[in-house]
């Protein structure tokens, strides 16, 4: 055919990736400094420096130091690193689900990840004094955990199962099977919160509205195994998630092994997902509006937007959950309003341009 | 955001949670306290100087409590808010929660005090007793004080006929919010010479159906005040189609008390129980309680 | 290269889409498929990708049967450009283009990816386009950038390749058909085996060294243009009287087909 005159390199996905990751690693560093360094409680840069080399065992940690330290290591670090893993973790779950859906609409919450874990934690908080009696507080703070976790996988394994015929996963099948799993467990979660009592129901609702204000050490090897690890495992989908966006045929033809494949995103996104919320409650827009940030700044390909997605989310959980325990000290916000009351308006605009640019596919 | 240099350094920040600091008396001098009948039982012990920060629930006396930053409500509290008002004592209803930050704030080295939140008789002067132990001054007089108060009123009101009384936690979505057994406003219901005509049916608050309302017939119908002004009034209470089937509602009587002083069982729990009564039994003569100084706003 | 043995290929609903078609196109040989509407080319294109498993028979690519194949084995010598690809995400050109060389990730060709991107571009005329976004290309265009992304996957491929295409003229104005029929005998002439779905009788003609002709799920003529487009087979086929004009061309006499109906 004619030859293009225009030998312009264009960018290339590859090309942009040292920056993405450079950029999106100075941005979560910048965070996690910010989520340190800032909220109600003062701890000032010599603090936390103090407090690193007293950890590193470089420097005893100086006396008047003492108070920050206890801020920096029993509250703020914990607390800082668990939004960093869970934003990353929700982050790059949805990135993933939207281009396995080859819908910009989708998140994990789309599969069951959230309703699945919604019903479990509900169930914990009302039936687990019936069932553990006395020891069910104490129980509390790894019974809802494991409730949520296990409630979001099995709810994803019974759409998954719902959504396969003959051993092929039916996109438009599953998210069907999804909205009606979802509205199966809000029923039995509304039976439930029926016959709860009135402390039980708020219980329940700042549950559903998130907060990571629970969090501790001996929770973040659990996270990292739980969202970390298969986030990470996502990074490795990118190649055929780009050849997915062509379509399931031609993502075949180019090789992919397309239901693999498929299995493989379901499973790991709905391992971070449900281990993100198990121990912080439901954290909205993360998944959804993350990774259209990335496709909106970087493009869209996925070997750019599951790393970025990866590290914005990280990012903006951590600055959210500052805006939580700050705007409203010394009490705090629920982190899901805060990601919602951000996240939400964005994406009403980011509908509109994408209406306004006849994207509207 | 709300700065605030730490007065004290943290009791126990290095020494970690095994090692509170000993009480000394008159020691604390910048309290946190989640549940009203504990803030209510702080400022009637003369300390209400020393708080520094109570939660959503806490309101009264209005003149020590309303310069006070707020903790959030009580069962989601804060991690990080708390800390950064450097407390040196954490007064918590055994209500309060929810138990993750709870753990968080015991291992940040905050001295924690659990206060049992007791209903009916007794509940308020043991309060009295605890609270005056966990910041280290003497609570006797005030639950002597309490005692004597809701004792006075005990041969009255056992001498009274018992009205049936529904308890309605709110209105808003239509079927009423009905208290059972195990809450706080069946314990203030009984105490006043009441009867809590949903003790029966179930424990804690559950919507009632419109239709068995009818049967419970309930002589009145007893609100929270800010329920009943959001509800839209007494006559729209009464209206009602649940409450307008009931003896209550037929005769509109629709009271209305504070929350927290109808069911916090704090220091005012014997003129709580005393005004209910009254309001119960119109036309009811009550011996006088003596003037007591943590009772007026 | 290409095979098909008695192939036979069934909807869900057990009627058959393709009934017993043979056929095989050699490496540097160009085969258009032509005949009406529902006759079963892409059916048989499907079935020749290995997409669609065949009820009965055997499709076979290089002598070996389609689901003896790794996929990305088949996927490094046979490219397939569909009838029409729409994206999810507002992909650029040179992203699509590049989406091509995955079947080489991990291989020593992998690091001819920038040369085969940039080389496909220009064969198939759309390097000028490299950093638009693809959604917001015309159809025709769409068409060129699909058919530089099945060039950049074949770039490296081990002889002899395959290229497979549904309709790729479907979209194009009359300068970028002959450019890109032009380019399919390139492809040919540098040993690629090529099977082509068409519409127009005449593109196949000029194209194809056999055509193979579906009515209803069967072959009924499979040949070189000379002998297969041939107006008495063409009217029984698409019922519809054909003239062949004196250079070769064959024009469908619509207004004999007017005048014949009742």
């Amino acid at each position: 055919m004619s030859a293009g005159a225009c030998d312009l390199p264009a960018p290339r996905p590859a090309d942009l990736l040292p920056r993405v990751l450079l950029g999106g690693g100075a941005l979560l560093l910048a965070a996690l400094l910010a989520g340190l360094l800032l909220g109600p409680a003062v701890v000032s840069p010599a603090g936390l420096l103090a407090t690193v080399l007293d950890r590193l065992g470089l420097a005893p940690l100086p006396a008047e130091y003492a108070r920050e330290a206890a801020v920096l290591m029993v509250v703020r670090a914990p607390r800082v690193l668990l939004a960093a893993l869970i934003g990353g973790g929700l982050a790059s779950a949805g990135a993933v689900m939207q281009g396995l859906f080859r819908n910009p609409l989708a998140d994990p919450g789309l599969i069951g990840v959230s309703s699945g874990a919604a019903l479990a934690v509900v169930a914990a908080i009302v039936l687990g004094p019936a069932v553990f009696g006395s020891a069910a507080g104490r129980l509390g703070l790894w019974l809802q955990p494991v409730a949520a976790f296990g409630g979001g996988l099995v709810a994803v394994a019974v759409v998954a199962r719902l959504g396969t015929r003959q051993g092929v996963i039916g996109v438009a099948t599953l998210l069907l099977a999804g909205v009606a799993v979802a509205a199966l467990c809000n029923a039995l979660l509304g039976m439930l919160i029926f016959g709860a009592e009135d402390r039980q129901v708020r219980d329940v609702n700042f549950w559903l509205l998130g907060s990571l204000a629970g969090a501790r050490w001996p929770q973040l090897p659990i996270v990292a195994l739980l969202v970390l690890l298969p986030a990470l495992g996502l990074l490795g989908l990118a190649r055929p998630l780009d050849a997915l966006a062509l379509g399931e045929r031609e993502a075949f033809h180019l090789g992919v092994p397309v239901e693999r494949v498929k299995r493989l995103a379901i499973v790991l996104a709905a391992v971070a997902a449900s281990g993100g919320v198990a121990f912080s409650g439901l954290i909205g827009f993360i998944g959804l509006v993350v990774p259209h940030l990335v496709r909106l700044g970087l493009g869209a390909g996925h070997r750019v937007v599951l790393p970025g997605s990866t590290l914005l989310g990280a990012a903006v959980l951590v600055l959210a959950d500052l805006a939580a325990r700050s705007l409203a000290a010394p009490a705090e916000l629920p982190v899901g309003v805060v990601t919602a009351l951000l996240g939400a308006p964005f994406f009403l605009w980011l509908l509109r341009r994408r209406a306004a640019m006849g994207e509207d596919a | 955001m709300i700065r605030r240099r730490a007065l004290l350094p943290l009791a126990a920040a290095v020494a970690g949670p095994g090692r509170a600091r000993a009480v000394q008396a008159g020691g604390y001098g910048r309290i946190a306290c989640a549940g009203s009948a504990l803030t209510e039982t702080v400022c009637a012990l003369g300390q209400g100087g020393r708080l520094v920060a109570v939660d959503s629930s806490s309101g009264f006396p209005a003149a020590e409590t309303a310069r006070l930053p707020r903790i959030g409500y009580y069962r989601a509290l804060p991690t990080e808010g708390l800390v950064s008002l450097a407390p040196d004592l954490v007064l918590l209803s055994s209500d309060a929660g929810p138990p993750g930050v709870i753990a968080v704030l015991r291992e940040a080295g905050l001295p924690i005090r659990v206060i049992e939140d007791g209903v009916g008789p007794g509940a308020a002067e043991a309060k009295a007793r605890a609270v005056a132990a966990a910041i280290g001054v003497d609570g006797e007089r005030l639950a002597d004080a309490i005692a004597a108060d809701w004792a006075a009123l005990d041969a009255p009101i056992a001498a009274l006929p018992r009205p049936r009384v529904l308890f309605v936690l709110s209105l808003s979505r239509g079927a009423p919010l009905v208290g059972g057994r195990d809450t706080h406003a069946d314990a203030a219901i009984a105490a006043a010479g009441g009867v809590n005509c949903a003790h029966e049916i179930w424990s804690g608050y559950r919507p009632l159906a419109a239709e068995s309302a009818a049967g419970l017939a309930p002589d009145v119908v007893l609100m929270m005040q800010q329920s009943l002004a959001e509800a839209g009034g007494v006559a729209e209470v009464a209206a009602a189609p649940a409450i307008a089937v009931t003896p209550a509602g037929q005769a509109g009587r629709i009271i209305g008390m504070d929350g927290p002083y109808l069911m916090n069982f704090g220091p005012r729990a014997a003129h709580s129980r005393r005004d209910l009564a009254l309001r119960l039994h119109p036309g009811l003569a009550l011996p006088p309680l003596p003037a007591r100084p943590w009772i007026g706003g | 290269m290409i095979e098909a043995e008695a192939l036979t290929v069934r909807a869900p609903g057990g009627r058959a889409l393709l009934r017993e078609v043979s056929l095989g196109v050699a490496p540097g040989e160009v085969m258009a498929v032509v005949g009406p509407n529902g006759a079963g080319k892409s059916t048989l294109l499907r079935a020749l990708t290995g997409e669609l498993r065949p009820a009965a028979g055997r499709a076979a690519f290089a002598g070996r049967a389609l689901r003896d194949w790794p996929p990305r084995a088949l996927a490094q010598r046979r490219a397939v450009v569909s009838q029409r690809v729409a994206l999810a995400f507002p992909l650029t050109v040179v992203e699509v283009v590049a989406i091509g060389r995955l079947p080489w990730l991990g291989t020593p060709e992998a690091a001819r990816d920038e040369a085969a991107i940039g080389a496909a571009l220009r064969r198939a005329g759309v390097a000028a386009l490299a950093g638009r976004s693809y959604a917001t290309l015309s159809g025709g265009e769409q068409q060129r950038v699909q058919l530089a992304r099945a060039l950049a996957q074949l770039d490296g491929a081990p002889p002899p390749a395959a290229l497979l295409l549904d309709e790729p003229t479907a979209s194009l104005d009359a300068g970028h058909r002959a450019a890109l029929l032009g380019l399919l005998r390139d492809l040919a002439a540098a040993g690629t085996a090529v099977l082509v779905v068409l519409h127009d009788l005449n593109e196949a003609g000029f194209v194809a060294d056999r055509v193979a002709v579906l009515q209803a799920g069967g072959c009924v003529g499979l040949g070189p243009p000379s002998e297969v487009l041939d107006p008495g087979l063409l009217r029984r086929v698409y019922g519809l009287p054909f003239r062949r004009l004196v250079d070769g061309a064959l024009l469908p006499d619509f207004a004999a087909a007017r005048s014949a109906a009742p």
